[in-house]
């Protein structure tokens, strides 16, 4: 990384006898959208407390900016943060929520703090709302509150406990893509923590996949999906269908034989986890795979044919399950319903074409 | 007869037998007082013909006035007293004990109510007396050379002695108040670079107004009038305004006179505890 903003450098905490988090290491880029995703008890959170200061570690170090944030407490730190319940002050009106932490700015005047708070808040599309209480605010005006708190501060680091969570599923897309045009138009590093795997793939630069204490793989969106590092970030980033098969490493390629799709032979780049020799599972989105529906002039390299055991239709997608011969589980499949296009019925015989390179490969 | 039918009139027979208690056990009374105020001593008869001389003679006379403003000043030190200690206290169970131990903290506070409250009284008159357990401990550590004799038979008795009656009604509301503050917003006041003790008083104070304010009112009202105390510890400079209503409808047979310094006494109280509420407005809003 060029120019790191963040540094976590081997970072462990331990809750009695509760080992949180083993070992996180990595650096966050100024300016990135960077997510911490990971089902519940992975110790997302705790490591954006860690960085926040509202945790300490128990071995490790977490620096900001190159300083060791270990004996700053959480006020004195670059950061600040949008927490998940938005820790609204219930006493105070939306300007005296957003100009919270001007306080202690002492080289601004009074007109001066006023106009951030305003400008803060026509930031998040609240113009006008500086007096309205806080109990007269709707879940998304209290999320935008709580950014306009603290993006006023201007800090290095905006830190993010699933603030979308609470959102209703509309209100949640819509704020994706006003946090990821905010973060933009700021420039500022944000830090977001979810277990919603579209939500990160849709926000971040970089996510960081974190089971149980670790990061399992920090990688863009579009890697992390293409070539998950293991089964475990493949079955939690999206669908993927899993084949079982055998492999025989020589060199620089794989020679696989996979249940319900037969030989194939592919580049070791496609192994992201190492080439696995002997038993192995083959990975595949359903987008990769599709069903040659009435176009005899169609030959695709690649295709077996299969039988369809159930159809979802979805609108602008039908799902299939299709049963490969030789495959001990239905594969899923999705199709676009591209006019014009009929949808299979459950016990037709399908063809299903297939793309050797779309296949990720892990050890069994 | 029609029975009268619906949901006003299920209500109705619900409410009944406590509005009936209440209007005989409050209303009737206080009714009474008020009525009997407005008459005069005429000996051993009421003269009922209705005035407001009593009531004159109530805020007039200086006796009454200073046994009013004395009642005024012991109750609102009461408060004060109780208040600060109550908050410490309401403060550490809600915040450094743990959930599990809290239980048992609040029912620990509430032990001295197993104990009569004229018990209590007379263990205060035991701790502060002449030759009281606090006089003979300070001169045995040779702390002090006599004993002390500002500490019982006077105001400053009356205020020991009721501020630690007092103090569970004040622990405890202080303390539901903490326990609802959402401890994130503690978390947000430091995220937003105020310190702990300024995140204390822009944050967890004004969120614990309500309950001050309720132990506030909880202790001032019932102590201005408070007669017991007094009589016991309060010595002739202790001595407050429902013991001179004591007198006027006991040993000098005016009733009218103690019902109008009843009333009085009542009237000022509420009119102070609605300013206290009126200048309190600010932290009692409507919150989410």
């Amino acid at each position: 990384m060029k120019d790191p903003l963040i540094v976590l450098d081997q970072v462990q905490k331990y809750y009695d006898d509760y080992h949180a988090l083993r070992g996180i290491s990595c650096e966050i880029g100024k300016g990135e959208f960077f997510s911490l995703l990971g089902p519940s008890g992975c110790g997302k959170t705790t490591l954006l407390r860690t960085i926040a200061g509202f945790e300490d570690v128990s071995s490790g170090r977490v620096l900001i900016g190159g300083r060791d944030m270990a004996d700053v407490p959480a006020n004195l730190r670059p950061t600040n943060m949008v927490f998940q319940s938005y820790a609204i002050f219930p006493h105070l009106d939306v300007a005296g929520n957003v100009g919270f932490g001007l306080r202690k700015r002492g080289d601004l005047s009074a007109d001066q703090k006023k106009a951030k708070v305003i400008e803060a808040l026509e930031m998040v599309g609240l113009a006008g709302y500086g007096k309205r209480p806080a109990h007269a605010l709707s879940g998304g005006q209290r999320q935008r509150v709580a950014l306009a708190r603290a993006l006023v501060l201007e800090p290095e680091v905006l830190l993010l406990d699933e603030p979308l969570s609470a959102l209703d599923k509309k209100m949640r897309e819509q704020m994706q893509t006003e946090l990821r045009r905010l973060q933009r138009h700021v420039g500022i590093t944000f830090i977001l923590v979810t277990h919603d795997q579209e939500e990160a793939l849709i926000m971040s630069d970089r996510i960081a996949v974190m089971f149980e204490g670790e990061i399992a793989q920090l990688a863009a969106p579009q890697t992390l999906y293409r070539r998950p590092a293991s089964r475990k970030v493949a079955e939690f980033i999206g669908v993927m269908n899993f084949l079982s098969a055998t492999s025989t490493v020589s060199g620089d390629t794989v020679a696989l034989d996979i249940a319900g799709l037969g030989k194939v032979t592919l580049s070791a780049e496609q192994c992201p986890g190492g080439a696995p020799s002997g038993a192995a599972v083959a990975g595949l989105r359903p987008e990769t795979l599709s069903v040659v529906i009435d176009d005899a002039s169609a030959t695709p390299s690649h295709s077996v044919t299969g039988k369809v055991v159930e159809v979802v239709y979805y609108g602008d997608m039908t799902y299939y399950e299709v049963a490969l011969d030789g495959a001990q589980k239905p594969v899923t499949i999705s199709m676009k319903n591209l006019p014009g296009r009929r949808v299979l019925e459950i016990g037709d015989t399908a063809k299903v074409a297939w793309d050797p390179s779309a296949l990720v490969i892990f050890a069994a | 007869m029609r029975l009268p039918k619906g949901e006003a009139a299920s209500g109705l027979l619900l409410v009944s037998p406590p509005l009936v208690y209440a209007i005989l056990l409050l209303a009737v009374p206080l009714g009474s007082i008020v009525l009997l105020s407005l008459w005069t001593q005429n000996f051993l008869t009421f003269d009922t013909t209705l005035t407001l001389a009593n009531y004159a003679e109530a805020f007039t006379d200086p006796l009454y006035r200073t046994l009013m403003l004395r009642s005024l000043a012991i109750s609102g030190s009461v408060t004060l007293a109780t208040v600060l200690f109550a908050f410490p206290i309401a403060y550490f169970v809600s915040f450094h004990v743990a959930p599990e131990r809290k239980a048992l903290w609040i029912f620990l506070i509430t032990i001295p109510f197993w104990t009569s409250y004229l018990l209590r009284v007379f263990a205060w008159k035991v701790i502060l007396g002449f030759n009281g357990v606090l006089n003979t401990s300070l001169l045995g550590l040779g702390i002090i050379d006599e004993p002390l004799t500002f500490i019982l038979y006077n105001a400053n008795a009356v205020v020991i002695t009721l501020a630690h009656a007092y103090a569970p009604f004040t622990i405890l509301p202080i303390y539901v108040a903490l326990e609802k503050i959402d401890r994130s917003l503690l978390e947000a006041s430091r995220d937003l670079g105020e310190n702990a003790f300024v995140t204390f008083l822009r944050v967890t104070l004004p969120l614990a107004m309500p309950g001050v304010v309720a132990a506030t009112l909880i202790v001032f009202i019932p102590t201005v009038g408070d007669y017991v105390t007094p009589v016991l510890v309060g010595g002739p400079d202790g001595r407050m305004i429902a013991n001179m209503i004591q007198i006027q409808f006991l040993q000098l047979n005016d009733a009218p006179m103690g019902s109008a310094l009843a009333i009085s006494a009542m009237t000022i109280v509420a009119a102070i505890s609605l300013l206290f509420l009126f200048l309190m407005r600010g932290f009692l809003k409507e919150r989410a």
